[in-house]
């Protein structure tokens, strides 16, 4: 089956290329930003505005080479081979991906007040059901007792006092024991 | 050197029962804090230096050694079986140690881990006991404008690490270094890029950008995989081991890479403020360069792990040469190790060779102790690390992301940690998926900070000349070697990327 140009390496390195450019542009105008100190020999906004330049300069190159690897595409040019896709219409993958993603946000905002056990416990089980574990003990099991075990190693040897939320008695009556 | 109080020394050392079992303690907590990802050696040693406080001083140390080899050793067991380095000092192994685990070799892949952390570890106790007065005379002559192109000299070993394309591998490195100007700047505290967030005043921290990047990311990209079904969920390695140490073949290629990786690591640790996370970059590229096959690492070879381990490891001893020659540590660990010493009454230095030299001594066998008690943990434990692997992916997956997110939390016990993370994680993935390479922004947040602070500090220093460079002898060596370094990667990858094509163009006519 032929691949359509904007199918391949090469139309994904362009696209990602110019959304780069895009970014540095974004970076330099940010750094405008950066307050300057009087009477420095290099201002705080010079490193990283030759970091951007260097990330511009090599973006410039890698956007050069897509439209030329383009023109002349030759088929058993390994840039002419099918890219990844981001389609979440057309592609379960990515969209397994992103709602990882989106899960992992989602921990990250009810860490704290919720605590480590019970979020850990919500995320271990949704992705072990979402790529396929069916097994109801096998599930449970894990989901519970690799965070509880994990906070117990981390508090109790590591003392890394980690939020428990909701199950702040059971780290009172480990306190205790 | 005085042969006879040096042997003394050593017997005493490997024949007292207490600083054996303190030794060995110490090195099987090494190896399992090591291998957690975001507790770090420096993380270990500083968490039971406590215990060694009622010891007396050669157990004490022997403790604190043990610790600090065993987690060296330990980072690698996460890289290889997880893909998330366990110490930022193993971030290189996963480059080949991963790719061993995914093809079915997790068990030898720790075994020349471990074998190699082994005599990484010798070398750099032997160069110690031979060399220390002379290498940190050099060392300590080190100015702003030597640590500028030592770290200039670090970053020309991203062209080896970069893969097919050279130019998305710069992107990526300059986009590492650019992450390391987020915060206030070092010289004069003004703001950049925290776009009023006060957790980002302090700059990212390095670990949870770490975990993101490849244990995050990788969690992402097995759960796509699974799902598109590329990748099988109950697929699980069936991989069982039946040697604890590598055979004498694997011994025999990997054997200059070990000697080259443990002097490496050993000089480069012997500098202050350079440590394994630097040395095991440099030591893959030279290896990489003298190597006959240089496209097949990266694919999941032995040479790799062993080039970077011995590195790694090699950088205990070297750091281990300012500390007691000079009174200056050589790292985070020795800096610890430092305060270890001044609370027993000892003050490293050089007058420490005039009126401790017994002490001196017994440090040099008690280093090379905790190495052995190493590899005896690392024998002992290989059956039960390789299991990890012969976890269903299923399960793998999702243990695997949780035990990351509370290495990130770890480190500073904040919450906005575990976000940078999930972050770098989300980057981590796409440019996976869209073939940019990870290592060089590894590199890139190991060196950016070295890079810019001596860049600033030298340029103040010589009122904005930079060609005042040229005054500086070792600087302008580094400098030539960094060049040619960087003509040597890219003639390799002008040849990996002609043999890739010329395999390639077989293949479709096939």
């Amino acid at each position: 089956m032929e691949i359509k140009k904007t199918q391949t390496k090469a139309f994904s390195n362009l696209i990602v290329s110019a959304l780069l450019i895009v970014f540095e542009i974004w970076a330099w105008i940010q750094s405008n930003a950066i307050k300057t100190a009087k009477s420095a020999t290099v201002q705080p906004a010079t490193f990283p505005r030759i970091m951007i330049i260097g990330m511009g300069v090599f973006t410039a190159i890698l956007f050069i080479q897509s439209i030329i690897k383009l023109i002349g595409m030759k088929a058993g040019d390994p840039l002419a081979q099918k890219a990844e896709s981001m389609n979440v219409f057309k592609d379960r993958g990515t969209l397994a991906a992103l709602f990882v993603i989106a899960l992992c946000a989602l921990y990250v905002y009810l860490f704290k007040n919720v605590g480590y056990v019970v979020v850990s416990f919500f995320l271990c089980a949704i992705i072990m059901w979402l790529i396929g574990l069916r097994s109801p003990a096998k599930l449970l099991s894990i989901s519970i007792l690799v965070p509880l075990g994990m906070w117990f190693v981390f508090y109790k040897f590591l003392t890394v006092n980690i939020p428990m939320g909701i199950l702040q008695p059971l780290r009172d009556l480990v306190d205790k024991i | 050197m005085d042969w006879n109080l040096l042997f003394s020394s050593y017997a005493n050392v490997f024949l007292d029962p207490t600083t054996l079992l303190m030794t060995l303690l110490g090195a099987a907590g090494g190896v399992l804090l090591g291998a957690i990802p975001g507790m770090t050696a420096t993380m270990g040693v500083a968490l039971l230096i406590p215990f060694s406080f009622g010891m007396d001083l050669i157990p004490s140390i022997g403790l604190l050694l043990g610790i600090y080899c065993g987690g060296m050793y330990g980072g690698s067991i996460s890289a290889i079986l997880i893909h998330a380095p366990g110490t930022p000092s193993a971030a290189a192994t996963l480059l080949d140690g991963y790719p061993m685990a995914q093809k079915g070799e997790a068990g030898r892949a720790l075994s020349v881990a471990m074998f190699s952390s082994f005599c990484g570890g010798v070398i750099g106790a032997l160069i110690m006991t031979f060399l220390s007065p002379l290498v940190a005379k050099v060392a300590m002559k080190f100015t702003s404008a030597e640590m500028l192109m030592l770290a200039v000299f670090g970053l020309s070993v991203i062209i080896s690490i970069s893969g097919k394309s050279i130019a998305k591998g710069l992107i990526s490195a300059f986009f590492g270094m650019l992450l390391c100007t987020i915060g206030l700047d070092p010289t004069y505290s003004k703001q950049r890029f925290t776009f009023g967030v006060t957790s980002l005043k302090g700059g990212l921290s390095f670990i949870p950008v770490l975990i993101g990047l490849f244990a995050v990311a990788e969690v992402i990209a097995g759960v796509e995989r699974i799902i598109a079904g590329r990748e099988s969920a109950q697929a699980k390695s069936k991989e069982k081991i039946t040697r604890v140490l590598p055979d004498i073949h694997t011994i025999k290629m990997i054997f200059s890479n070990i000697l080259s990786g443990g002097i490496i690591g050993t000089f480069i640790g012997a500098i202050p403020g350079a440590g394994g996370d630097i040395a095991v970059f440099v030591s893959y590229a030279f290896n990489k360069g003298i190597s006959k096959h240089p496209e097949k690492w990266g694919t999941g070879i032995p040479n790799g792990v062993a080039s970077t381990e011995s590195a790694n490891n090699g950088c205990s001893g070297g750091a281990m040469i300012p500390l007691l020659s000079l009174g200056v540590p050589g790292d985070s660990v020795t800096a610890i190790l430092l305060g270890a010493f001044i609370m027993k009454g000892i003050q490293p230095g050089p007058m420490m060779y005039v009126s401790e030299l017994p002490t001196v001594y017994k440090v040099f066998a008690a280093l090379m102790l905790a190495n052995l008690a190493m590899l005896l943990v690392g024998c002992a434990g290989v059956r039960i690390f390789a299991k990890i692997v012969s976890l269903e992916k299923r399960m793998l997956y999702p243990i695997i992301l949780i035990v990351s997110l509370l290495g990130a939390f770890s480190i500073n016990k904040n919450v906005f940690d575990i976000g940078v993370c999930v972050f770098f994680g989300v980057i981590g993935w796409l440019m996976n998926k869209y073939e940019f390479p990870l290592s060089p922004i590894l590199l890139a947040l190991i060196l950016g900070p070295m890079c810019e602070q001596n860049f600033v500090r030298f340029m103040d220093l010589n009122q904005g000349n930079f060609g005042e460079i040229i005054h500086y002898p070792i600087a302008i060596g580094f400098f030539v070697v960094a060049v040619g370094v960087v003509i040597f990667s890219l003639i390799n990858q002008k040849k990996i990327n002609e043999r890739e094509a010329a395999n390639a163009a077989g293949f479709v006519q096939e």
